[in-house]
């Protein structure tokens, strides 16, 4: 049998295609909304004139589209890192809820301190509770091989009930009608980029950590090790990554992200801790990942792309009458384009194998 | 707590758990021929408006129930289509499909109620007067609705067609091992198809059961990760539909205690009873931790028919 | 064989590719009614692929079959199967958890659709058993049968459907020699009773033992049939393989040192099942030689090498390499070199690049990175330079390793485990998979390390290739070193003997410090 030596993509197709494939699916998701557009008895051009009006048309609409993007991608980072890592983090929403409680508690509270920390240590307060409440689905499927997916969807659920208890019955709670926690101290909060918007500092700090994490990933050690386990976590103990242990790390850190996430929304946005806010956006940053693979520039291009189709939702249902829920539609479309397209190279752990015989190093 | 409080307690998780028995009937056979099929809950959520959708415009429970079945097992035809012929990862097709059905759920919902929600008919009630007597089990389990009576006889018939027809050893062979079923001459595709559209068709079923058993309404996300805790319960019931039926009930019963909390206006916030069903899931799940290695070989595989 | 026999099949102009492979090459194939027809050659040679197109698993790109001299169409097994063409694969195709009874009539017609009705299968099943003497229980759940039992049961399952034509692909891969002869009688039986088998394998002495033609394959074509009684080993070699194939042993240097490097002292461990893999088991390895282990597959051979690497813990003993102490994964390249049995699952990252690959174990070492920050240019300078050495095909160093081939993926990974010159080597099944040039660079890369002066223990179940290579061989029976010969003298029949775990046969102390 003779094997060609095998090539199977030329350079230039090996650079392109990672990006063809979500744009083709975001094209192919344009055109079938258009056509629903159109069953609606509206103009899809007009339609998509007036969202890329409200998502770009002024300053406003600008500043709208980041601050819809900015929680979009970091919980799309939440997701993209465990990606790399061959874990589904499917616990985006209650790492958003729980990362948006730290950071409000801190933030409520006048603390002695410079405005800067203040804000710092409400931030790091959004990190640290995102990444605990991803403690113990990252111990199960660390440590026990319990199905990640599974414990973190769980969680999900639990989350938002805990949340909503906390904003009627304890110390958190306003104490009005609406369930609601106090006001984030003017010091606590993210500053605004662009005067007359809400665009605030959050947006910033996702397009950093972004590139950032794209650095991490693929210039230093810590990414390397972490592409070893999402690709082959067998060569990569024998390569002497303790996999166990480096999985509850990556996890942990996608918890903290998800967190920020949160912490984002509060701290920049909202001001406020309300009940039940965080709408689906745990679910986008999952279907931004899906969509590029964890890439995390694909996720800032992805998740602006998002933003723009929810900042110029309401402009389109002004001009057209289509309703908002349309973005979400797109979105689900372009997800569901990008899959049936190709996925079919990598299956991702969702759960461990188990080895009975552990080395030293587990 | 008194007897008739036991007795209205179990009857509510009887009744409550309907959704997750006939969610679990589609999801065993598409786990047992390989295919993790998380979309579940997107089936579910899409059946749960065309149940009410279907009965609202033609006032009839019956085709209500006939559309919720067709949206799911449209989805699962989706779904069958992703991950049978074109090979893709179930958690992502899955994963995608269910954030579809957020989507379509939610337009669907704002473009056909826009105004208030619209209540519509629900299943009848089915009590023959002979059974209702019978001491506890009479008013527990035969004074129900429709949907639950079909809800604890059908894994009865599934039970039956898994383990007594060649069908059924063929769908218990395939997940195991599809390239010795190819071998003998079956075909692994048509199994696995109908296996996944089964997978989408009961929780459509279920999500009918959600809103026309007792509500008569639909809202936005009203599954709200039920379908999921069938998967945990297939883990449970080692994949044999009685099984798992039976687990499905005992989740059922914490679900139905956060009635029983509302009712007795207990100290305890009604969050938590929201929370319980997920939180005994979680449980479960750690409870199974070395077992979890049980089920079918191939589950979650891909499976390419032309690899030599 | 009858000697007047008619054709029982006939293939003609079979061809057939795969994504980048000719697999069949105009092929024409003959098989008269009640012959044992042999199909020899090497692993990739086409001889699989020609059987799953005469049983339906794959469509040839062009060329006919006629059965009885009638052509027919042969879209998938279930013609196959109607036609009398029945297969047992490498890989058995039984299902575990469903027993012996339901596995044979899995795909079977029923009597009474759609209702499992198993009695009359269970009596014809024990009457088959009966007449062959093959002592099978039909409810037993396949996870508890053992691999040979496993066997029989795929050969039941074609008399099952009354097959006339047999193939069986390398049936003997996992039996014991006397299973392996066991096998052969019952398929001359079968043969005399009139049914025309193909017997698929790339060993030798197999085709003389049992086949009445072979057809010799190579490179997807067919290079002739001969009488195997007839043709010299030389000469089938050399038509399987197209060039001169050195049986002969290798030259070797007598070793001078006297240093244990590797010392393997009373180690037992279990598998992943937690059933014992290696029971109480010595060795040493010095430095200079190569020992071969050999073996039948799946007698602790696996999970030594582990064990020997630190990925496995054993229960009792200790492991040395060059006096020190084996726990946990040994990583310092200088010690050990491991070239794992699954090259794809432990051996390499498929989705990294060839680079990657390279410096998979020194990636946070200066220079590759520096301050924090990997330096891809300097990884890329030392992969070209592994390329070069080690003769690696591929465009450049950043293409993703799972596009080679075979032969140049295990490449990537003995450049990667031997460029830090270590120790001791440790080659378990390194050939696998591999076509005969690999197979060559890699032994010839073995015998330079042993000249080298490093000590190399080769792991493998082909006899040929252990016996061509060792110093000294070692035979592994259930996890136990059932005796050590010494490379050129060694008896292959005597080894044959020990690899069934007969001790007695050898009149040798069996296990023991070595």
């Amino acid at each position: 049998m003779k094997e060609r030596e095998g090539i199977v993509l030329s350079g230039l197709g090996e650079l392109v295609l990672p990006y063809a494939r979500p744009l083709l699916g975001i094209a192919l998701a344009l055109l079938v909304s258009a056509g629903l557009i159109l069953a609606r008895g509206a103009n899809p051009i007009v339609a998509y004139a007036a969202m890329l009006q409200g998502a770009f048309g002024s300053v406003a609409a600008l500043a709208n589209t980041g601050v819809r993007a900015a929680p979009l991608l970091l919980s799309g980072f939440a997701v993209g890192l465990g990606y790399k890592a061959g874990l589904w983090n499917i616990g985006g929403t209650g790492q958003i809820y729980l990362g948006a409680t730290t950071a409000t508690v801190v933030g409520i509270i006048p603390l002695p301190v410079p405005a800067w920390l203040h804000l710092l240590l409400a931030v790091m307060a959004g990190f640290v509770g995102g990444a605990l409440w991803m403690l113990i689905p990252a111990y199960l499927c660390a440590y026990r091989g319990v199905n990640l997916v599974c414990t973190t969807l769980m969680l999900d659920y639990v989350a938002g009930h805990l949340v909503s208890y906390l904003l009627h019955d304890t110390p958190l709670a306003a104490g009005s009608f609406y369930p609601m926690s106090p006001l984030i101290l003017p010091t606590a909060r993210l500053p605004i980029l662009v005067k007359g918007t809400s665009l605030h500092a959050g947006f910033v700090l996702a397009l950093v950590l972004g590139g950032v994490l794209y650095f991490v990933l693929h210039y230093t050690p810590f990414g390397f090790r972490t592409r070893m386990v999402g690709e082959n976590p067998e060569a990569a103990r024998y390569a002497g990554v303790d996999v166990v242990r480096w999985i509850l790390l990556v996890l942990l850190i996608c918890g903290g992200l998800g967190g920020l996430a949160g912490a984002g929304e509060v701290l920049g946005l909202k001001l406020r801790l309300f009940d039940y806010f965080e709408g689906f956006v745990g679910f986008e940053g999952l279907a931004l990942a899906i969509m590029v693979k964890g890439n995390p520039l694909g996720i800032i291009l992805a998740g602006i792309f998002f933003g723009s189709l929810k900042a110029g939702a309401s402009r389109m249902q002004i001009v057209t009458g289509i309703g908002a829920p349309m973005a979400l539609v797109i979105e689900a479309l372009a997800v569901l384009f990008v899959v049936a397209i190709g996925f079919g190279e990598r299956g991702g752990l969702a759960r461990l194998p188990q080895k009975k015989t552990h080395g030293k190093e587990g | 707590m008194d007897m008739s409080s036991i007795t209205n307690w179990l009857q509510a998780s009887i009744r409550l758990s309907a959704p997750l028995v006939l969610t679990s009937i589609g999801a065993v056979y598409n786990e047992r021929v390989g295919i993790v099929n998380i979309s579940i809950e997107g089936s579910m959520l899409v059946g749960a408006l065309a149940a009410v959708a279907g009965t609202f415009f033609t006032g009839n429970v019956a085709i209500g129930t006939i559309c919720a079945i067709a949206a799911g097992g449209l989805l699962g035809l989706v779904m069958a289509y992703l991950t049978v012929t074109r090979n893709t990862s179930h958690l992502v097709a899955g994963l995608a499909l269910n954030f579809f059905a957020l989507g379509a759920t939610n337009m669907g919902f704002a473009l056909l109620f826009p105004t208030e929600r619209a209540r519509v008919a629900t299943y009848p009630v089915l009590s023959p007067a002979e059974l209702r007597g019978v001491p506890f089990f009479g008013p527990v389990i035969f004074n129900q609705t429709v949907i639950v009576w079909i809800a604890l006889i059908l894994p009865l018939v599934s039970g039956w067609v898994l383990y007594r027809t060649s069908w059924g050893l063929n769908i218990r062979a395939v997940g195991d091992h599809p390239r010795a079923v190819a071998n003998a001459g079956l075909s692994v595709f048509r199994l696995k198809y109908v296996a996944v559209i089964l997978g989408g068709v009961f929780p459509g079923l279920a999500g009918s059961a959600l809103t026309l058993a007792e509500l008569g309404y639909f809202a936005p996300n009203i599954t709200g990760g039920l379908a999921w805790i069938v998967l945990a319960a297939n883990n449970v019931g080692k994949w044999n539909p009685i099984r798992v039926a039976a687990a499905c009930l005992i989740f059922g019963l914490t679900d139905a205690l956060q009635l029983r909390f509302q009712a007795l206006g207990s100290a305890i916030p009604y969050q938590f009873p929201l929370m319980a069903p997920y939180l005994l899931t979680l449980i479960v799940l750690f409870g199974l931790t070395g077992r979890a290695a049980a089920g079918p070989k191939t589950l979650g595989l891909p499976y390419d028919p032309e690899a030599v | 064989m009858d000697q007047s026999a008619d054709v029982a099949l006939r293939m003609v102009g079979i061809t057939k590719t795969f994504p980048g492979v000719l697999a069949n090459d105009d092929i024409d194939f003959e098989l008269m009614a009640g012959e044992v027809h042999g199909l020899l050659g090497e692993n990739g040679a086409g001889k699989t692929t020609l059987m799953n197109v005469l049983y339906g698993l794959h469509q040839p790109d062009s060329g006919e079959i006629f059965l009885n001299g009638d052509k027919v169409e042969i879209p998938s097994p279930r013609e196959a199967n109607d036609l009398g063409i029945g297969m047992v694969h490498q890989h058995f195709m039984l299902v575990e958890n469903l027993t012996a009874l339901e596995n044979i009539v899995l795909g079977l017609p029923l009597d009474r659709p759609p209702l499992l009705d198993l009695n009359p299968a269970r009596a014809r099943f024990k009457g088959l058993v009966n007449e062959y003497g093959l002592g099978l229980n039909p409810s037993t759940p396949i996870w508890q049968l053992p691999v040979g039992d496993r066997q029989w049961l795929e050969i039941l399952k074609l008399l099952f459907r009354d097959a006339q034509i047999l193939i069986l692909d390398e049936p003997t891969a996992v039996l014991t020699p006397s299973q392996a002869e066991r096998l052969f009688e019952t398929i001359r039986r079968l043969a005399d009773k009139g049914r025309s088998i193909v017997f698929i394998s790339h060993k030798l002495r197999e085709m003389k033992e049992v086949a009445d033609r072979v057809t010799v394959l190579r490179d997807g074509h067919v290079v002739g049939t001969v009488d195997p009684k007839e043709a010299t080993p030389f000469e089938l070699a050399q038509m399987m393989v197209g060039r001169d194939v050195f049986l002969d042993r290798r030259p070797r240097l007598p070793s001078e040192s006297k240093q244990a490097v590797l010392e393997i002292n009373g180690v037992s461990c279990q598998d992943d099942r937690g059933i014992p893999a290696l029971k109480d088991l010595s060795l040493n390895v010095y430095a200079g030689e190569i020992i071969g282990v050999a073996g039948v597959d799946g007698n602790g051979q696996r999970e030594l090498a582990e064990c020997i690497a630190g990925l496995r813990q054993p229960t009792k003993g200790i492991i040395q390499i060059d006096g020190k102490p084996v726990s946990g994964v040994v990583h310092d390249p200088s010690l050990l070199g491991f070239i794992p049995q699954d090259r794809r699952k432990m051996g390499l990252v498929l989705g990294f690049s060839v680079a990657e690959n390279l410096i998979l174990k020194k990636f946070v070492e200066s220079p590759f990175t520096r301050r924090g920050v990997m330096r891809w240019d300097a990884i890329r300078r030392e992969a070209n330079a592994l390329i070069q050495e080690y003769d690696i095909m591929t465009p450049h160093s950043m293409m993703p390793v799972r596009f080679l081939s075979g032969g140049n993926q295990q490449r990537v990974v003995v450049a990667r485990e031997l460029s830090g010159k270590p120790a001791l080597v440790v080659a378990s099944q390194g050939t696998r998979g591999l076509d005969v040039g690999a197979i060559e660079s890699v032994h010839k890369i073995l015998l330079r390390e042993r000249n080298r002066g490093a000590a190399v223990l080769f792991i493998s179940a082909e006899l040929p290739e252990v016996l061509a290579l060792s110093d000294r061989i070692i035979i592994m029976f259930e996890g136990q070193i059932m005796g050590e010969l010494d490379g050129e003298s060694a008896d292959v029949d005597l080894i044959g003997e020990l690899m069934m775990g007969h001790r007695e046969a050898a009149g040798m102390a069996a296990g023991g410090a070595v």
